[in-house]
């Protein structure tokens, strides 16, 4: 039996932008499973970054209910949510992010002291910098890496804390093709070697390539699910 | 030991705008410079006031009949003032107790004549009491229980104009309230360079006093402490000794102008600091505040990755404090050796008062002012800086902890 680990029900989220109202999430329901590697597709302005905030807790839904890795995300605190990231979840965004004055080893460290880990995280950080080849870049700052390479950090830094979902915004668009087919190797690799559920946003047709499952986004709604049902508005 | 990362990431984010960093380093260090030279200049001034007043007759403490504090009515006279000298010359810390008498006085010179507060003194222990006596400048000062002889000051002599060796008429009133006249010699002149100051000396001897009034013993004991940080100790010790016989005074009682011009001194002083610690603060605050809205991006992904505002807040309070630190010692590097200067070399003031002696409500000063120096500008250095920095790199640090994540995010895609 499938576990879920994203539940979404009517969920919608409206901003204000002046004078006018921007209705960037639009009644989504849908379900990602455990273990799923899923593609969210859709034009630019399709609400696919507004989803994936939502699904991080970064942003709060304007209606509908959403549970991420069994929480119910309206019922939590900003502390609590916090938390659900520290915790459960892991984030890749389009511009690496990695922290400037962090080398590769402390950005991948970063995210295990703030879960309070001991003196074992600098081994669990070589640990996984080597599982993703970056053991030579590991006393690198960011700004000494390719942009590839900061990627594949950023990847570590969001596995690093054993999450059970990572949410992964336009991982691949700033990478070339050669870099982004090593991330994506690597992506679905932890996918199912770890069993981590990945989720990102993306309109490049190669990650679409490599996605299990592809929902694709229209006006904030759910226009198509290739593997489960067509769209709900 | 291994560095916590939230430290190396507040330590090593102030290296990356190095010039904002040395430049608010150099903000935090000037300005803790400049206060620790002005509280150090202002408490050496402080010493020199007090000490320049009890050396210039009113002593740290003064003891006085009762009612002498209400009416300062020169007619009134210690009981047992030699018993009471010797028993608090006795007492360890206390540097001489020399006994004074004053009477309202007549001077006249042929056809001149000039009012004076006479003040008969005790000549072994006064010039030791007294800085003004050590200004003698032409003949000799006054000899233990000599009668006819009267030392004075510069400006009498001219207002007078009599010279060394002249006989002056004093006339004081007795104790029946009938005349009493004598002549006094003059022997010794004494010239402090204060024109106002010098034409308020007339000293003769406590025994001269007693013969032309016809009343017995001194109307107060002056005091000089070995060290005037004991003065309140000492004066609670005097007031228990002398119980209800008589009264002890603090210079602060008995020169309130004196003593107000102190309490001002200080207060001025705490707004110098206030003001430069004020102009520091918001230096600080502004250079912190556009290092976070530099990095609102940083901190948004860092609270996307779970941290929350608290380790967010203590992040910026750790730059605060980093800078604080450096700013202390640059403060201290600045202001100890400027402090050090003005307490050992001083700085000389006499040129305003045209090359003449200070003086204010008969008190003679030093034109030369020292300024304090000691241990203690290490911790108020350090709690200066930090305290500025510190509280600076609050509103920044509240701001940092408001970042919306989603919108700090979106606004750099």
């Amino acid at each position: 039996m499938s576990v879920s680990v994203i539940e979404a029900k009517d969920l919608s989220k409206t901003y204000e932008a002046g004078r006018t109202e921007v209705q960037a999430v639009r009644d989504v329901s849908m379900t990602i499973n455990k273990g799923e590697f899923t593609a969210i597709v859709g034009p630019s302005g399709s609400g696919k970054t507004t989803l994936l905030n939502l699904f991080g807790g970064l942003d709060t839904a304007t209606s509908g209910s959403l549970s991420v890795v069994n929480l119910d995300i309206s019922t939590l605190s900003k502390r609590q949510r916090a938390d659900m990231r520290l915790y459960y979840l892991g984030f890749v965004f389009q511009a690496y992010n990695l922290v400037p004055v962090l080398t590769a080893r402390e950005n991948v460290e970063f995210v295990l002291e703030l879960q309070g880990v001991g003196d074992e995280r600098s081994d669990r950080a070589g640990e996984v910098l080597e599982e993703l080849g970056l053991t030579e870049f590991a006393d690198r700052r960011p700004n000494e890496l390719s942009g590839g390479q900061q990627q594949r950090v950023a990847v570590a830094r969001a596995i690093a804390s054993r999450p059970r979902l990572v949410l992964a915004d336009e991982p691949t668009a700033n990478l070339d093709g050669e870099n982004a087919e090593i991330l994506l190797t690597m992506m679905r690799r932890l996918n199912t070697e770890h069993d981590i559920t990945f989720v990102f946003s993306t309109h490049d047709p190669r990650v679409v390539a490599y996605a299990q499952r592809v929902i694709t986004l229209v006006d904030g709604c759910v226009d198509k699910d290739e593997i489960k049902n067509a769209g709900s508005c | 030991m291994k560095i916590n990362l939230s430290a190396k990431y507040a330590i090593r984010s102030l290296s990356r705008h190095l010039r904002r960093t040395i430049l608010s380093v150099l903000g935090i260090g000037v300005g803790c410079g400049l206060c620790l030279f002005t509280i150090a200049f202002i408490r050496g001034e402080k010493k020199m006031m007090i000490r320049a007043a009890a050396e210039s007759g009113a002593g740290h403490l003064t003891v006085a009949p009762k009612e002498w504090v209400n009416t300062r009515d020169n007619d009134l006279r210690l009981e047992n003032w030699e018993a009471k000298r010797r028993e608090i010359a006795a007492i360890d810390g206390i540097r001489i107790v020399t006994p004074r008498v004053q009477t309202d006085a007549l001077l006249a010179f042929g056809t001149r004549m000039r009012g004076i507060l006479m003040t008969g003194v005790d000549p072994p222990t006064e010039p030791v009491a007294n800085r003004l006596v050590q200004k003698l400048v032409e003949g000799r000062y006054l000899e233990s229980g000599e009668i006819g002889t009267v030392v004075v000051g510069r400006t009498v002599v001219k207002r007078l104009n009599v010279a060394l060796d002249d006989d002056l008429m004093v006339t004081v009133a007795g104790q029946d309230g009938q005349m009493s006249s004598a002549m006094l010699r003059i022997i010794g002149i004494i010239e402090t360079g204060s024109r106002e100051l010098d034409g308020t000396i007339c000293h003769v001897t406590v025994e001269q006093v007693e013969k032309l009034t016809g009343q017995q013993g001194a109307t107060q004991l002056t005091i000089l402490l070995e060290n005037p940080k004991s003065l309140e100790t000492m004066e609670e010790q005097l007031r228990n000794r002398m119980g209800n016989s008589a009264a002890v005074l603090d210079w602060e009682e008995l020169l309130p102008e004196m003593a107000a011009g102190v309490e001002g001194d200080e207060t001025w002083s705490r707004m110098i600091v206030l003001i430069i610690m004020t102009v520091v603060f918001l230096g600080i605050a502004s250079a912190q505040l556009a290092a976070v809205l530099e990095r609102r991006r940083e901190f948004a992904v860092l609270s996307a990755l779970g941290m929350k505002s608290g380790r967010l807040v203590l992040i910026m309070l750790m730059e605060g404090v980093v800078l604080g630190f450096a700013g202390a010692l640059l403060g201290l590097s600045l202001g100890a050796p400027t402090a050090y200067y003005v307490a050992t070399k001083g700085i000389d003031f006499s040129g305003l008062y045209g090359n003449a002696e200070m003086s204010m409500s008969n008190i003679l000063f030093d034109p030369i002012f020292y300024g304090d120096f000691g241990w203690w500008l290490v911790p108020l250095s350090f709690v200066l800086a930090l305290a500025a920095t510190s509280l600076s790199s609050l509103y920044p640090a509240w701001y940092a902890a408001r970042t919306d994540p989603a919108r700090a995010l979106q606004v750099e895609q």
